[in-house]
């Protein structure tokens, strides 16, 4: 019994760890590989120990790349943690309309990104895209977002703020879990809102947060690829937009340096590790709070 | 401290009708136990003093207030759940004192009036404790200390003894008596078990299907149900019902007759009646109708025959020195002062002796 248990097991997880090694691990292990390597797709791989790390270092677009990175990071994380969280809150009851509001939210998720990037393309268009012509209309300005770097970096961060679909349902599932009975003796004990919010649903879905956190983070760096390739193009000059992701794909690419790219890969997982670890350290000192 | 009324109360869920037209009169001080069988609206009746649900008609007051309008948090009145609702984050401490910070209290009153509440139901060790590291019972204590730490108006506990053993729940009820009796404030408490009833009540309030079917002291629900309801969901184990008829002067029920001048039937032959277990004598020879014994259940200190006597079931409450066996043959007798008389089409109660 036990052993067909087993069996049936490993044959249902089958597919799962087939598509893991063949699609995740083997295309890891060669990229650590090739990281030490030069090759260009048409002669064999050529042995150059560190040599692509030390260049990296040198790189002036490469420093760029990541300082972009991390910037992204620094603003698209709390900006969609925060919007996954208040929508989550204010979409959990029930009322009229609820169900179309919560589709609403989670409907940028499942458009492909490539059309996603295409759409906003033409929102942010300066000259006759919807959004700049909104902001006319209130008065506000009207930046120019494909030529401007710092608007373009901008719109990189604005268009992450449409796909928090699955932040978004994560919370609302972890919201609708928690005890009703907590929020009535909240209410008979006349706790106001933001009380409530501070003392009660924001401790109690602190784990599931954090775990959007480190999500996020990881997943960060690569959500500015789409993006950054068709609607500023890595652009404006010189690399305002150019992200990791994209750096790696010009030299893998464009230029045909299959080794220095799956070096600056390295460095990404490197510094997405990094930086999970960080966030893991500072949240574990006080995460005994939230012991449930 | 103050009494609730209920006066016309009905709440409907749609279609559904929770509550008919409930009128009730919780007297000040009073600890009013609310059962029924599951969905028959007591748990409403609790909600609709607490606020939180609202009513559908009718009105409740609590004192010279009338409530029906209020949020939650302007009736002053304090709530257990069931599942206690302690929140997994904070200590006891911080659970105890929630409402007084959520109002507003300084800290230095909050740790006072924490310690006191906790104190009196016997949980102020374990201020520091989280709610994951208590037991069951000790989480109903907390649960108890933070509804009392307010100094409501009302207490409304929900079935807060359902969740324990059966050995703490006895404790429990014990000391929740006590509680009451120290604190004296008005407490309304719900339960589906008619023991906890009874025993914890100063009144009780039998309700089935939406309707309140008695209100009284243990021992007048206990001894004069009002109808068959009543009678069969109080007492453990249940009345026996046998349907009854007048015949040849007789009134007939099974192998059993009854004089009915005695029992002052009038003119109702369609009735139905009633014999509690310890009601039923049992003798192994003698006077009585002959019946069988089918099962025998010996609980220590009371020991419960079924007995067939030609077609007839009983439940008989019998002496331990009697040592019965499955298919001994023994004599009952049932006194006509003991009967209990129903109405066979309304199930009211009729008057027969006891009443």
């Amino acid at each position: 019994m036990r052993d067909r248990d087993t069996r049936q097991l490993a044959l249902m997880l089958a597919p799962f760890l087939l598509g893991l090694t063949v699609l995740i691990g083997v295309p890891a292990v060669v990229t650590f590989g090739l990281a030490l390597t030069e090759y260009d797709l048409i002669r064999s791989p050529r042995f150059v120990g560190l040599d692509n790390f030390r260049e990296l270092w040198d790189d002036e677009v490469f420093r760029i790349s990541i300082r972009n990175s991390l910037m992204f990071m620094a603003f698209a994380v709390p900006l969609r943690l925060a919007g996954a969280l208040a929508l989550g809150l204010l979409l959990h009851r029930r009322f009229r309309g609820a169900g179309s509001a919560r589709t609403s939210v989670y409907l940028p998720s499942v458009v492909p990104d490539v059309a996603y990037a295409l759409l906003w393309l033409w929102i942010f268009n300066p000259l006759y895209g919807p959004l700049n012509l909104v902001l006319d209309a209130l008065g506000g300005p009207t930046p120019q977002w494909m030529t401007d770097p710092r608007a373009a970096q901008w719109a990189i961060i604005v268009m992450s703020l449409f796909v928090i679909g699955e932040g978004f349902l994560v919370v609302l599932a972890t919201r609708q879990s928690l005890p009703g009975e907590l929020y009535e003796l909240a209410a008979l004990e006349s706790a106001k809102p933001w009380y409530v919010f501070g003392r009660v649903t924001l401790p109690l879905i602190a784990p599931t947060l954090l775990l959007l956190l480190f999500r996020d983070t990881i997943f960060s760096f690569q959500a500015t690829f789409v993006p950054a390739l068709i609607v500023t193009e890595g652009g404006p000059p010189p690399y305002a937009t150019t992200y990791l992701p994209v750096f790696a794909y010009a030299n893998a690419f464009e230029y045909l340096r299959y080794g220095y790219a799956a070096a600056a890969t390295l460095v990404m997982f490197v510094v997405t590790a990094a930086i999970v670890y960080v966030q893991y350290r500072i949240v574990r000192r006080w995460r005994h709070a939230f012991v449930v | 401290m103050a009494g609730l009324v209920y006066a016309a109360v009905r709440k409907d869920y749609g279609d559904v009708a929770a509550l008919r037209g409930l009128e009730l009169d919780v007297a000040d001080g009073e600890l009013l136990v609310f059962v029924g069988p599951s969905g028959s609206g007591k748990s409403t009746a609790l909600r609709l003093a607490a606020g939180l649900e609202e009513v559908t008609a009718g009105t409740v007051h609590i004192g010279t207030r009338d409530v029906t309008r209020l949020a939650p948090a302007e009736r002053n009145v304090s709530m257990v759940f069931q599942s206690y609702a302690l929140f997994p984050h904070l200590t006891v401490g911080e659970n105890i004192g929630f409402g007084l910070r959520a109002r507003g209290v300084p800290r230095g009153d909050t740790v006072r009036a924490v310690e006191d509440a906790a104190r009196i139901v016997g949980c102020d060790a374990l201020l520091g404790r989280k709610p994951h590291e208590l037991s069951g019972g000790e989480r109903q204590r907390v649960a108890l200390a933070r509804a009392l730490a307010r100094r409501p108006d009302v207490f409304l506990l929900d079935e807060p003894l359902s969740n324990l053993d059966a050995q703490l729940r006895v404790d429990t009820r014990a000391e929740l008596k006590r509680l009451h009796a120290t604190l004296g404030t008005t407490m309304v408490h719900v339960t589906h078990d008619q023991l906890e009833a009874l025993t914890l009540g100063t009144r009780v309030a039998v309700i089935d299907a939406g309707v309140l079917q008695q209100v009284g002291t243990p021992a007048e629900i206990y001894e004069r149900p009002s109808n068959r309801f009543v009678a069969r969901f109080v007492g453990s184990p249940p009345m026996n019902m046998l349907p009854a008829a007048l015949e040849d002067g007789f009134l007939r029920a099974g192998p059993f007759a009854f004089d009915p001048e005695v029992l002052r039937l009038g003119s109702r032959a369609a009735v139905e009646i009633g014999i509690r277990p310890e009601h039923v004598a049992v003798v192994r020879s003698g006077d009585g109708v002959s019946a069988i014994v089918d099962v025998v259940e010996d609980a220590g200190s009371e020991t419960f025959a079924h007995v067939r006597a030609s077609g007839t079931r009983l439940v008989a409450r019998v002496s331990p020195g009697l040592a019965l066996e499955p298919g001994a043959t023994v004599r009952i007798h049932i006194a006509a002062r003991n009967l209990y008389i129903f109405e066979r089409e309304t199930g009211v109660a009729l008057g027969g002796i006891r009443r």
